[in-house]
């Protein structure tokens, strides 16, 4: 077999930090190789003389390499036909596509190149080692990615060690009102799987925890988990209320995104899992003085299932596989000036108003707008969401907030149109007299139902607008919203009692950190980068580190729990099979060489199989 | 009438400094933003989607691009890099090249090589002719009174003379954008403006000239203020030449009553050019970001003028008539092609344009149905329904 190998680069900004020259001293060495060409960016090549030159060096194969080498095999093609030799023995070694982009990628590069040279398709030898694997599956994030992924593990009979750094499991569909596009209650959808972790024998659930290292390798990680003390003993509290009633100390709900409050110790929600209360150290009078006052709540516990001094516990554990499912957090609007949002009380972000608008909220599901009150403790006057307060007469809705727009995340979050339409039915459906304007750009409704969904909000009569209003301001005590309707080629502004503002997903604070510590990478916008977009969408770089959910990249909740379903099945390959891959990091060259001439002798030459 | 479509137009407006264009997805934010999008008068995203169709002659018909002053809050803004606000000044550039019925600006605007050359042969000629105009009836020793170098009536008549000629190339390109602009497009639409109202209206483009009140309204004030100053420095330095040239150049006193409005006029037009010069060379401000060639060439002509001028000024108070006289005849050659080319041809029509576009735009609402209406065809079904 003799083989010549071509240097071609199409865009060498975009995909060649390849070290080329390196790359090519080492196909020169390779064996069959007889001849090594660099041609430069973008060649402009014509097949004849290419054709004369395989007749002359008497080529068998020919591997054009490059970042993106496809574009230039239709004259190799040809040239191996006119000089009438098999035109299926030009391969391609693609750089890009087989993620050797960087300079230190190039031993990467390398691989493919010897892959190509013997013919056989790079995926098929650079198979990292099979390890094997401990049983055990560590889940992190408690959301419903986390939760969905840890059901469908632990019901399989494996156990599962579910960490959530927050105080109960849910996420944020536990704060929802609704699903889209089904209108579905998301507590009754999610609560009984909450409930069904809670209670799962094979499920051991950690709260108040995070990942603190990783040590070992995959099939076999010890992970030590960080434990914030919770203060409160679980299986002792009856969740009586008798503390949080006595707490001298109200601070904003977390779980309500600050439009209700809480105490020092309190329960997220009444549904939470573990379902007990708990303390939050940062307002906790008692800690902050350093036990000197207060502890009010200890005397009146009667379970006396309180205990404040308590301490930050190490938790290690041997799992095989580790779950990334971290969610997400929404765009912070204040970094968008022109809406208002923190200035004007009635402008809301889309979870606020999930919150409003929830059964189960502060004001009972009831939308209404701030009113001015007097706060007797602080003295001040104070915005707050009252269940007697004024219904609103007109809810204006903005559509990508802080998405799509160079000067914010440019990427789509994908379901802010969506979630926006369900709320202008909310809105519709309980203040029937209201007007409900939506502000869009793009109406990207995508999915199973959506696009209907999109007709059927348009037929009860939501104004949907195309065009994004651009700027919010106040006059006369309303808020006065400023737009530009394209579609009927006007100038829109007139006054509106609530903006909502369509906030966009941005990966949960502190991805980038967990991702460091697993060594699996994160995209340009931080998001978890999957191995294959199309074809390995769960795994990662790091053997048996998978992705669940939003941590990947924005989605709905049905893609989510696919996508965490799908994880588990990956999970459970590994443990049933008792083998996993390993990490494509610790690949050597010299392995995929072996394993690529191994694969050659099985394969004739002049096969279709594809590069 | 079936609208004609340029679809080159895009590629086109780049060379006027419109790069960016066919980035906008059409959000509508630009117009959100911008306090002078209202009512008919929607921009600039409708000017940027007639831009990314090529409708040439609704463009040519628009008065919005002087409706805008570049405060750049719709390019600070825009979710795309768009630059919203630079499209809206490439067009003002592009409409002073169609109204320019010579088509010398269109040459300027695509080749400052051309733009150049013209200034370098009119400085040329000014230069020669004024030297001539010297050692032919003066001394150069002699810088005002009998035997002046440049005798200051002379100049002044020059002055005037060039003063017709600008009046009538300007006039020319004023008729033709209100024939784009309001008649054309009347006619169209079968509509006219009455006389009366033209008159009645009339004291808007003084008004919109001298105060810029329309400037004022942007968010940013600081681009009104240092505009205003230009302007006013400007203009006051103009009604002291054309009026009062005698006593500007009688010396070696200083006569306080005309001097000190030349010299608050002077400190007026130096600091503002250097002012608009660092922001275009720091580009923090919005309106700077993007400098065409000829913006430069504008303030660099300016800045000649005003510096030569105040050094004669000076060198005539120092006793150095001859000096004095050189340093004149090099401010001249500054002077003529600046006015020359850039009044009719260049940036500074807008001078012209801009009041006229808030006049028009007063007027358009006030037209009434011709006589001779044709009955415009509507398609079938078109009605007023929102989508």
């Amino acid at each position: 077999m003799r083989v010549a190998v071509y240097f071609c680069q199409e865009n060498p900004e975009a995909g060649g930090g390849v070290n080329l020259d390196s790359v090519a001293k080492y196909a020169a060495n390779l064996p069959d190789v007889v001849q090594v060409k660099s041609l430069g960016v973008r060649p402009k090549l014509s097949p004849e003389p290419l054709a004369v030159e395989i007749g002359e060096q008497g080529l068998d194969r020919l591997v054009v390499a490059g970042d993106s080498p496809g574009y230039f095999k239709p004259a190799f093609t040809r040239a191996m036909a006119l000089a009438g030799r098999d035109p299926a023995e030009v391969r391609l070694a693609s750089f890009r596509e087989h993620g050797a982009v960087s300079h230190d990628q190039t031993e990467r590069a390398k691989a493919i190149v010897a892959c190509a040279v013997s013919g056989v398709p790079f995926w098929l030898a650079a198979v990292p080692k099979f390890t094997t694997v401990h049983p055990d599956v560590l889940v992190v994030g408690a959301g419903i990615a986390g939760i969905q992924a840890a059901l469908e593990i632990a019901d399989a009979g494996k156990r599962v060690y579910l960490i959530e750094r927050t105080g109960t499991i849910g996420g944020h569909m536990a704060m929802f009102d609704k699903t889209f596009p089904t209108l579905d209650c998301a507590a009754c959808i999610l609560t009984p799987k909450m409930v069904a972790v809670g209670q799962h024998e094979m499920i051991e659930l950690l709260t108040m925890s995070e990942v603190e290292a990783v040590a070992g390798l995959p099939g076999d990680y010890r992970v030590t988990i960080r434990r914030q003390p919770r203060r409160v003993d679980p299986d002792a509290c009856v969740t009586c209320a008798a503390c949080s009633e006595a707490c001298p100390v109200t601070v904003p709900s977390e779980f309500d995104c600050g439009i209700a409050s809480r105490n020092a110790i309190y329960m997220p929600f009444p549904q939470a899992v573990p379902n007990a209360y708990l303390v939050d150290e940062a307002s906790c009078r008692y800690i902050q003085s350093g036990g000197e006052k207060c502890g009010v709540c200890v005397r009146k516990c009667p379970k006396g299932c309180i205990d404040l001094d308590q301490g930050v516990e190490l938790v290690e554990v041997q799992v095989g596989s580790i779950v990334l499912a971290t969610g997400y957090d929404v765009y912070d609007a204040t970094r968008i000036e022109r809406y208002g949002y923190g200035v004007y009380p009635n402008v809301l972000t889309a979870l606020e108003f999930e919150r409003l608008t929830n059964a189960s909220g502060p004001t009972s599901g009831r939308i209404v707008t701030q009113t001015l009150r007097h706060n007797k403790r602080t003295k001040r006057d104070e915005w707050v969401f009252d269940p007697a307060g004024e219904p609103p007469a007109s809810v204006a809705i903005i559509h990508c907030v802080g998405s799509r727009d160079h000067n914010h995340n440019s990427y789509c979050s994908r379901v802010c149109c969506m979630y926006s339409l369900k709320f202008a039915h909310l809105v519709r459906e309980k203040l029937p007299d209201s007007a409900c304007f939506e502000f869009y750009i793009d109406m990207r409704a995508f999915g199973k139902g959506y696009e209907e969904f999109a007709e059927r909000i348009r037929e009860e009569g939501t104004f949907v607008v195309r065009g994004r209003s651009g700027k919010i301001t106040e006059a006369d005590g309303r808020l006065l919203i400023r737009g530009e309707d394209i579609l009927s080629d006007s100038m829109l502004e007139f006054p509106v009692d609530m903006v909502l503002l369509s906030v966009g997903l941005v990966p949960a604070h502190g991805a980038d950190r967990l991702g460091a510590l697993l060594g699996v990478g994160c995209d340009d916008d931080g998001w978890f980068s999957e191995l294959d977009y199309n074809g390995d969408p769960t795994d990662t770089e790091r053997g048996g580190v998978f992705v669940a959910g939003a941590c990947q990249g924005p989605k709905d909740i049905p893609d989510t729990v696919a996508q965490a379903s799908a994880v588990a099945a990956g999970a459970l390959r590994s443990i049933l099979s008792g083998r996993g891959y390993g990490s494509m990091s610790t690949l050597l060259l010299s392995d995929i060489e072996a394993r690529a001439r191994e694969l050659a002798v099985g394969m004739g030459p002049a096969a279709r199989r594809g590069d | 009438m079936a609208t004609r479509v340029n679809p080159k137009l895009i590629d086109d407006l780049e060379i006027y400094g419109a790069q960016d264009v066919s980035k906008c997805y059409h959000c509508g934010n630009c117009s959100a933003v911008c306090p002078f999008s209202q009512g008919e008068r929607i921009f600039p995203r409708r000017s940027m989607r007639h831009l990314q169709l090529g409708l040439e002659e609704r463009l040519q018909a628009d008065l919005e691009p002087w409706l805008c002053y570049y405060c750049g809050e719709c390019s600070e803004d825009c979710p795309r890099e768009a630059e919203p606000g630079e499209t809206m000044m490439s067009l003002r550039r592009w409409l002073t090249s169609r109204y320019d019925f010579s088509g010398i600006s269109r040459l300027f605007y695509r080749s400052w090589k051309a733009e150049l050359w013209a200034i370098l042969l009119v400085a040329l000629l000014t230069g020669v002719g004024f030297l001539l105009l010297g050692f032919v009836q003066g001394d150069l020793e002699i810088y005002d009174g009998p035997g002046a170098f440049l005798p200051s009536h002379i100049v002044h008549w020059f002055d005037w003379g060039m003063a017709a000629v600008l009046v009538i190339l300007l006039g020319i390109n004023c008729a033709r954008m209100w024939w784009f602009t309001m008649g054309k497009e009347g006619r169209a639409n079968g509509t006219h403006v009455p006389l009366g109202q033209y008159l009645a209206r009339a004291f808007l483009v003084p008004y919109h000239f001298i105060t810029q009140a329309r400037y004022s309204r942007c968010e940013h004030k600081r681009p009104w203020a240092v505009h205003l100053v230009l302007m006013l420095s400007y203009v006051t330095m103009l009604v002291l030449i054309m009026f009062f040239l005698g006593s500007m150049q009688a010396g070696p006193g200083i006569d306080w009553r005309v001097h000190v409005f030349g010299y608050a006029a002077a400190l007026g037009l130096v600091v503002t050019v250097i002012f608009a010069m660092r922001g275009r060379v720091t580009r923090t401000e919005a309106h700077y970001k993007h400098s065409h060639e000829s913006d430069w060439i504008f303030l660099i002509l300016l800045l000649t003028v005003a510096v030569t001028g105040i050094l004669q000024h000076i060198l005539h108070r120092a006793g150095l008539d001859a000096a004095a006289n050189i340093v004149y005849v090099v401010h001249l050659m500054g002077v003529v092609p600046m006015l020359v080319l850039e009044v009719p041809f260049g940036k500074w029509a807008h001078m012209a344009y801009r009041p006229l576009a808030m006049y028009f735009s007063d007027l358009q609402p006030r037209a009434v149905p011709s006589r001779s209406r044709v009955e415009p065809v509507r398609p079938a079904g078109a009605s007023s329904g929102r989508a």
